[in-house]
């Protein structure tokens, strides 16, 4: 089984970005998370007026979008809502998500125009672990992220494996408390990093990315997310047989 | 008494050096503290009660994370993460940035926190400017940091009319 790691909390200063930040399509974001490429149709106009969080624009979108829970979850749900009926076939259906009373709803989803969306005949990759590790400095801020990620998972029809919090850990440094001698007075300051750690059991790629991304883009500020997929690949023919049962082949060497 | 003479002879008079002898109880040796023996950092000392304090000048440091919250919210300080240097270098510069262009205008200190590449400042502002230059401001330094950083800046700003205090020392 192939696996691949990849850091998601990492800022890639690649071009000089625009300061004014236009909000990016919500419908572009899922056809390019999906894999499938945005035709000239697709340029609708910007659905919201939210500008209390505007989110940032980018090439990888992994990498960005950390913004408030509220805002992104009321723009997100009348999008997935609006894509439902569109990927039927390629991924899960995904229900409008029943929000906790107290996020902040700004701004309001106007539909946008029916995009037409290429889909592609190859074999969507199927994980059969997806473990997303978040780091913190503040325990509480990951149990509130741990309750939105498992609402989330259910919302969405996503398997959950196992949820647990793995130790915590503390560094610590002992430094000189003066800039000039006093060898005996000392100063102790210490780091400490808690994580924890949600694992979503036999999912495909798509709904993989489409989970992600959401999660991604509600990560609070201070956390760090480190997600690690185990994909499941098919054995290839030559070794799906042992060598000493087929008598052809063994000649050709041999020769 | 022959103990409390040599005890005397070791107690050196140069006052550097802080010792305190527990040999002899009873006989009356000097104490002498180092300088450098209290904390003093981001303390404000107790004086004659006419000083207000906000919430976060008037808590110690190592009430940080139980009853203070943090000024800087970045991930470079966690396990296994790197950049720290440079988060600090350009926090510092934020900090001193808005101190000047905002200048007598912050009601507290500023809270920076960073969401995915993007930076977010977070203050409480005095209502000392009229609204439209207090917007200038806000757009100048929006896109100055942005120009500098390479990355958006947004500034969250929040008016009061005075400052919030929390205790008088």
């Amino acid at each position: 089984m192939a696996k691949c790691i990849y850091n998601l909390y990492k800022k890639k200063y690649k071009k000089t970005i625009k300061p004014i930040i236009t909000p990016i399509p919500m419908e572009a974001a899922f056809h390019r998370f999906l894999g499938q490429s945005v035709t000239e149709e697709d340029n609708c106009p910007a659905p919201t007026k939210i500008m209390a969080a505007p989110m940032v624009v980018g090439r990888n979108i992994r990498t960005f979008g950390r913004i408030f829970v509220g805002v992104s979850q009321s723009f997100l749900q009348g999008s997935i809502g609006l894509n439902a009926c569109r990927y039927h076939g390629r991924s899960t259906l995904f229900r409008p998500l029943q929000l906790p009373a107290a996020c902040l709803h700004t701004g309001t989803f106007s539909s946008s125009l029916p995009s037409s969306v290429i889909v592609t005949e190859e074999p969507d990759t199927l994980y059969q672990k997806v473990a997303v590790l978040v780091k913190g400095h503040d325990k509480a801020v990951l149990d509130s992220y741990e309750f939105f990620a498992i609402l989330a998972a259910k919302e969405l029809g996503v398997t959950l494996g196992k949820v647990f919090e793995p130790p915590r850990n503390i560094e610590r440094l002992t430094l000189l408390k003066s800039v000039h001698i006093f060898k005996k007075h000392r100063v102790q300051y210490e780091m400490r990093t808690h994580y924890r750690c949600i694992e979503l059991s036999r999912v495909t790629g798509s709904t993989a990315q489409v989970y992600l991304e959401y999660i991604q883009r509600n990560l609070p500020e201070g956390v760090a997310m480190e997600v690690t997929k185990t994909s499941m690949e098919k054995v290839p023919e030559h070794i799906l047989e042992p060598m000493w049962n087929d008598p052809l082949t063994e000649e050709k060497p041999s020769q | 008494m022959p103990a409390s003479l040599s005890c005397q002879s070791v107690i050196s008079v140069r006052n550097i050096v802080g010792t305190s002898i527990y040999n002899n109880s009873g006989t009356r040796t000097r104490y002498v503290t180092a300088a450098c023996c209290k904390n003093r950092a981001a303390r404000i000392r107790v004086g004659k009660g006419d000083r207000p304090l906000t919430y976060e000048q008037a808590l110690h440091p190592h009430h940080i994370g139980h009853r203070k919250g943090w000024l800087s919210q970045h991930t470079s300080n966690l396990q296994g993460e790197g950049g720290a240097s440079d988060r600090t270098v350009e926090e510092v510069f934020v900090r001193c940035f808005l101190f000047g262009t905002f200048h007598n205008c912050l009601a507290n200190e500023i809270v920076i926190k960073r969401r995915g590449n993007m930076l977010a400042v977070c203050t409480l502002m005095l209502q000392k400017l009229p609204p439209q230059k207090l917007y200038f401001l806000i757009g100048y330094t929006e896109t100055l940091l942005s120009h500098f950083y390479k990355c958006p800046v947004k500034l969250e700003v929040q008016t009061l009319e005075d400052k919030a205090v929390y205790k008088y020392l």
